[in-house]
């Protein structure tokens, strides 16, 4: 019941589930653990896209096109974010050079 | 056959993963991730979502990935420190993570999913069953998204500026 039928073969759903999890565990290892500002981007990027894997898989299983239209719109998000972010880092950088996100401390009340 | 495009793109995803998470310099991150992208891109078509396969590969590895590194080619080769202080957040944040995998891994193991749609699967994934949605039941969301894209347009230009007076 949980399994697709993909050009004949038989693939579990879990499967992709399980690789959608270890993705996004393994941005989460990045966000938490590197320091370098550009670094946690792209692993908020990676995480992301692992939200998307699942997205299209239940959007498979189900046969329901809503979930391959919502990973549209969370691509979308992910744009703006990346350029915000990136347009962030970047005037940082301009006025000194970050190596460690814990520096930047400025905001500490 | 796609028992075997499955594995082979789940293993690149993966050692892409790992690779964004252990490089030193984070261009070869930002190379690792495109790996993960294109391998999520097969994967997608294996799901038989089309377009969203070829606005992975264009917007995605193409657009986001190139963006990141122009940034790193702007602000030259940056490297991490050493570890810093708090090393033990690192062992702390791998058992939490581990904890949340595996609370995902048992959340999923015992699912049972709703009966699916009954669905034309010849045209599923189009780009001709995309638009539908979009442009009726979604259309409300979708031309909200042009403002989300517009004011990001607006705040990195915002932002990049040289000095106050600028604009």
């Amino acid at each position: 019941m949980n399994t697709l039928n993909i050009g004949g073969s038989q693939l579990d759903t879990s499967w992709f589930l399980l690789l959608s999890a270890i993705l996004f565990v393994l941005g989460a290892v990045g966000v938490l653990v590197r320091r370098n500002p550009l670094v946690i981007l792209i692993s908020i990027e990676l995480m992301l896209n692992a939200a998307n894997l699942t997205l299209v898989t239940f959007s498979r299983q189900l046969q329901n096109l809503d979930g391959q239209l919502f990973a549209l719109m969370s691509m979308t998000v992910a744009a703006a974010e990346a350029v915000v972010g990136l347009a962030i880092l970047v005037d940082i950088f301009r006025t000194r050079d970050v190596e460690d996100v814990d520096e930047l401390s400025e905001l500490r009340g | 056959m796609a028992i075997a495009v499955f594995f082979v793109a789940a293993a690149m995803a993966v050692l892409g993963g790992i690779g964004v998470v252990t490089f030193r310099q984070p261009i070869r991150s930002v190379l690792s991730l495109v790996l993960v992208m294109l391998a999520l891109s097969v994967l997608f078509l294996l799901l038989s979502a089309q377009f969203i396969f070829a606005v992975q590969i264009i917007v995605y590895a193409g657009a986001v990935m190139v963006l990141f590194l122009f940034v790193i080619a702007l602000l030259g080769p940056a490297r991490e420190l050493g570890r810093g202080r708090l090393r033990f957040q690192t062992w702390l944040s791998a058992l939490f993570v581990l904890v949340l995998l595996g609370l995902m891994w048992s959340l999923f193991q015992g699912a049972h999913y709703r009966q699916p749609d009954k669905t034309d699967m010849s045209f599923f994934g189009t780009v001709q069953s995309i638009a539908v949605g979009l442009f009726t039941t979604y259309l409300y969301p979708f031309e909200l998204t042009s403002i989300l894209l517009l004011v990001a347009a607006i705040g990195a230009i915002y932002l990049s500026r040289k000095n106050i007076d600028d604009l």
